[in-house]
């Protein structure tokens, strides 16, 4: 058996390890440090280098550089949020999603993260998954300006919902949004225009009035006025409104329009207060002839017998001489014969009538 | 407390402290903790000096010449010092540390240590296109060399705690525990069933757990998780088996040519020659900088699918032939992190070639490139099983387990075919050292017992007299006879035996009688007698013969051991092996 080797004193030999031990430890401790700082100085200037390329278009240049920072600065929330923002936009959207899962995976409910997801998915066209991570992004952690960046998320599905035209989740989130959101004109222009699109007419007639009450020569808030009054079936409101936009922004094609389609309605509308017996018997014959005209071509040349029959009854309505004394009973009786061809039509027809012509609006005002 | 009481306790401490050293398992169990901790904190401490010497020495961005010098003045200066001061800390550390291991009782001296500690961080930190790990396994297995040393041990413990040195180093320069343990038996020991397992699993673990307190949970590579598309997939993975396989013989090859063109250069002109290394990899590094230093930054980005497929086919091939130069002309380094490197890069363009023509049927570039650096471990370090459980603890992914063998063993078969020594033999034998390893041992261990084992010629009836059982056994060469009734083998007698009880006036005395009286006095074992079974190698077997001081064996059935199946003699286990016959049966006296 080969013999020890002639080592030093046992209790000396443990003692200076347990003092190497200890001088490495601190050692180590310094330089990892050192290092920590190091690379996290680094990674900052790769990451504001990052930002400056996103800044001016260069995004791969962007994720180029933003990914050298993570990679020296691991898990760094903000620039996996900045990489994956600027993964979206160059189109990385598959990146992008794996950038921002990696995030969700140490932080769920980061405010950010969680809209950038929900952006991505809408891209995808994954709309109730992207509607679910808006709302978690709503309700998320945000780091400054929570209030704002909330605001912001909520406008964001809101956008989305409009786009989608989901009125009832569009109200349901614009009916919270109402007293946060900012009081400047722009704001409140595209509030009232989307509570409009969610089908709350007076809730946006209020918005508009708001704005015009501060801003009196709003173009923008007149035309929405309109729309908001159209809608709510008051066609001489929106007349006037639309002509008040029209005198601050003459060249508004949109609103000239609208407001064509407007006097067209109220020449055609025989409920509009004051009119004479004989105006109202005039326009129960044209409603009559234009809803016989809107009829006859669609149903073609083997209408049903009781079609056949309206037609019959509006072809003799139409040419019958009726005295003054009886035309208000004979107006009553056009507009019922024009409301029955009108539904005989909806039945038989397709495609069916288009709901936002004139001749449409007025009938829907009639049967109501 | 008066001076009686004191020296009354000092010697209870002594006592103590004696016994703790002659109880070789209790100090083996602390020194490998001790060692594990302390090994930890070096690594860490070479890990973290060359990663901020070399952010210094060649910053990103910095500009080109610099990317020159810088190698060129690294390479100079510790070429200077490892020719004048530590001539034993050149090159990668594992051949270095076998030679300590198999010739020098596992003797490595501290200054080495030292040496290979700051010559590698300042040659790494330089750019040099080498590895910390296997320098890494240096300095662990020299720390627990000198300790043991220091402490008095024998050799015998200083070599069993040499290779938990090793583990401890590679545990932390990869951060793979397991890996460095199968490193450390499968390489360094080469003997996966070693004795020393469980001092290597301590300081192993222990290490592992000082890179987690001073660095954090951090993995060596940060990777998406592995996804396997199509089981079609697999076809692919065994050419990049293939493509790993040639690829790690080239660079081997190329390596060791280079290495024996050096040997051959002037003495004179050693402690200049690491310069070539550093203008070789200065060169490549102005044009290309990622072949600089250990480059994990980049391999991380190919594992990602972060670098397009030209450039990845343009560092593989740059950095094979940058390590073998680096290496080959004496600079201080290993070859792990530039296998890794390599297979990476090799790994990225099979499977970046595989994507583009089947982008349904695989997966990206990453993936393969994954897998790619398991290949060119297997292929180049030539230790499969490590290889499969370092990256399975760098992906920490189970999914990637098959592949990954797929690729590892075609890649290890094809280098073991090609270039039938691993680079350490070969390195070792350009030395002019011849290291044991595994194959030779294996070699020795594949004969087993039925391969040479015959049937009994005679088989005793324990009611036979001993005057004939003499008869019997007359002209035999076997010194002693099973002994079995009908329940099977009853035991061993010996000649000696029966001729002494017939000398002694008791031939009719019958052989189970015989057997029982030499089971009292101790002489023989009944009950389980001296065997061996027919998988047994013939080393068991000749230990056993030793052991007992017969010349032949019964071997039986593992189900049963009273199950004779045949006999084993010695002139069979000398033939097997090749060696002459003794001389013929002798007479017996009566």
């Amino acid at each position: 058996m080969a013999a020890p080797f002639a080592g030093r004193s046992f209790l000396g030999t443990v003692a200076l390890v347990f003092l190497a031990i200890a001088i490495l430890s601190a050692v180590d401790m310094f330089l990892a440090g050192l290092e920590r700082k190091e690379t996290r100085i680094e990674a900052a200037h790769l990451f504001a280098q990052g930002r400056d390329l996103m800044q001016r278009g260069k995004k791969t240049e962007a994720i180029e550089r933003i990914q050298d920072a993570l990679a020296s600065d691991r898990g760094n929330h903000d620039y996996l949020r900045t990489l994956a923002q600027a993964q979206f936009e160059a189109g990385k959207t598959a990146d992008a999603e794996s950038t921002i899962e990696e995030l969700l995976q140490t932080d769920s409910t980061d405010g950010l993260a969680t809209l950038i997801m929900g952006r991505i998915l809408a891209k995808e066209g994954q709309f109730p998954e992207a509607i679910s991570y808006f709302r978690r992004a709503i309700y998320g952690h945000w780091n400054g300006d929570a209030a704002g960046n909330r605001l912001r998320a909520r406008f964001e599905l809101i956008d989305l919902l409009a786009r989608r035209n989901s009125k009832e989740e569009l109200l349901a989130e614009l009916l919270p949004v109402q007293d946060q959101a900012p009081r400047d004109l722009n704001t409140q222009i595209r509030l009232g225009r989307l509570f409009l699109l969610a089908g709350s007419a007076g809730r946006a007639a209020a918005v508009f009035r708001g704005v015009l009450r501060n801003v009196p020569a709003n173009a923008d808030a007149y035309a929405g006025l309109g729309e908001a009054e159209f809608a709510r079936g008051d066609y001489r409101a929106a007349q006037r409104d639309f002509q008040s936009a029209l005198r601050l922004a003459p060249v508004d094609q949109t609103t000239r329009q609208r407001l064509d389609v407007c006097n067209e309605l109220l020449m055609l509308d025989p409920t509009v207060r004051g009119l004479g017996p004989a105006e109202r018997f005039h326009r129960s014959l044209k409603l009559l002839d234009l809803t016989l005209d809107q009829t006859r071509p669609c149903i073609g040349q083997n209408p049903s017998f009781q079609l056949q029959q309206f037609f019959d009854q509006a072809g003799k309505t139409l040419e019958a001489r009726v005295s003054a004394a009886h035309q208000s009973e004979a107006s009553e009786a056009n507009l019922d014969l024009a409301e029955q061809l009108w539904q005989a039509r909806r039945q038989e027809c397709t495609p069916p009538p288009a709901t936002d012509s004139p001749l449409a609006l007025v009938l829907a005002r009639l049967a109501q | 407390m008066d001076s009686n009481q004191r020296s009354s306790w000092a010697a209870k401490a002594r006592r103590y402290l004696e016994r703790f050293r002659q109880n070789e398992d209790q100090l083996s169990l602390v020194l490998s903790l001790i060692i594990g901790g302390l090994v930890g904190l070096v690594v860490v401490a070479f890990i973290l000096l060359t990663g901020r010497l070399a952010a210094r020495m060649y910053p990103a961005g910095g500009s080109g010449w610099r990317r020159v010098l810088v190698p060129v003045l690294g390479s100079l200066g510790t070429g200077y010092l490892l020719w004048r001061y530590f001539p034993f800390a050149r090159g990668s550390g594992i051949p270095q540390t076998k030679f300590a291991l198999f010739i020098d009782d596992g003797r490595i001296l501290f200054r080495t240590v030292l040496g290979k500690f700051f010559c590698c961080s300042a040659s790494l930190a330089s750019g040099i296109a080498l590895g910390r790990e296997g320098p890494s396994v240096q300095v662990g297995a020299g720390i627990a060399s000198v300790i043991a040393r220091n402490l008095g041990l024998s050799p015998r413990q200083v070599k069993a705690l040499v290779p938990a040195g090793c583990a401890a180093a590679l545990a932390a320069a990869f951060n793979t525990p397991i890996a460095a343990v199968m490193f450390s038996l499968e390489e360094i020991m080469g003997d996966l069933h070693a004795s020393v397992l469980g001092s290597v699993v301590i300081s192993s673990a222990t290490s592992w757990m000082v890179l987690h307190l001073v660095l954090g949970d951090d993995p060596l590579f940060h990777v998406a998780a592995y996804k396997a598309v199509h089981p079609a997939e697999f076809l692919v993975y065994a050419v990049l088996g293939v493509v790993g396989g040639l690829g790690s013989v080239c660079f081997v090859k190329l390596l060791l040519g280079l290495r024996a063109w050096f040997m051959r250069l002037p003495k004179t002109t050693a402690w200049f020659q690491p310069v070539v290394g550093g203008l070789t990899v200065g060169l490549m590094g102005y044009f290309v900088p990622e072949v600089l230093g250990v480059g994990y930054n980049h391999v991380e980005k190919v594992l990602n699918g972060d670098i397009v497929l030209k450039v990845v086919v343009l560092l593989a091939v740059l950095k094979i032939v940058a390590t073998a130069v680096c290496y080959a002309s004496g600079n201080a380094g290993g070859i792990f992190g530039p296998a890794l490197f390599i297979g990476a890069m090799m790994g990225a363009t099979v499977g970046g070639v595989a994507h583009s023509l089947f982008p349904h049927y695989t997966a990206g570039a990453g993936a393969y490139a994954l897998v790619g650096m398991g290949t060119a471990f297997a292929g180049i370090v030539r230790t499969p099983l490590t290889s499969v459980f370092m990256i399975f603890e760098i992906t920490r992914d189970y999914t990637i387990i098959v592949p990954l063998m797929i690729s590892n063993m075609i890649a290890y078969y094809i280098s073991y075919k090609l270039q039938p020594e691993s680079i350490y033999d070969a390195l070792a034998q350009q030395e002019g050292v011849r290291l044991p390893h595994a194959h030779s041992r294996s070699r020795a261990e594949r004969i087993e017992v039925r391969q040479v084992m015959r049937s009994a010629p005679v088989v005793l009836s324990p009611d036979l007299p001993i005057a004939v059982v003499l008869d019997q056994t007359n002209d035999s060469a076997f010194d002693a006879w099973p002994v079995a009734d009908e329940q099977g083998l009853l035991g061993m007698v010996r000649s000696s035996e029966l001729e002494q009880a017939a000398d002694d006036g008791a031939s009719n005395q019958s052989v189970g009688e015989l057997l029982r009286e030499a089971s009292w006095s101790g002489q023989t074992v009944v009950g389980d007698p001296p065997h061996v079974y027919p998988d047994h190698s013939l080393s068991v077997a000749l230990e056993r013969m030793g052991n007992t001081g017969l010349n032949v064996l019964p071997v039986v059935s593992r189900a049963n051991v009273r199950h004779l199946i045949g006999m084993v003699a010695l002139d069979d286990v000398l033939d097997a092996y090749g060696v002459a016959r003794r001389p013929g049966p002798k007479g017996r006296k009566r």
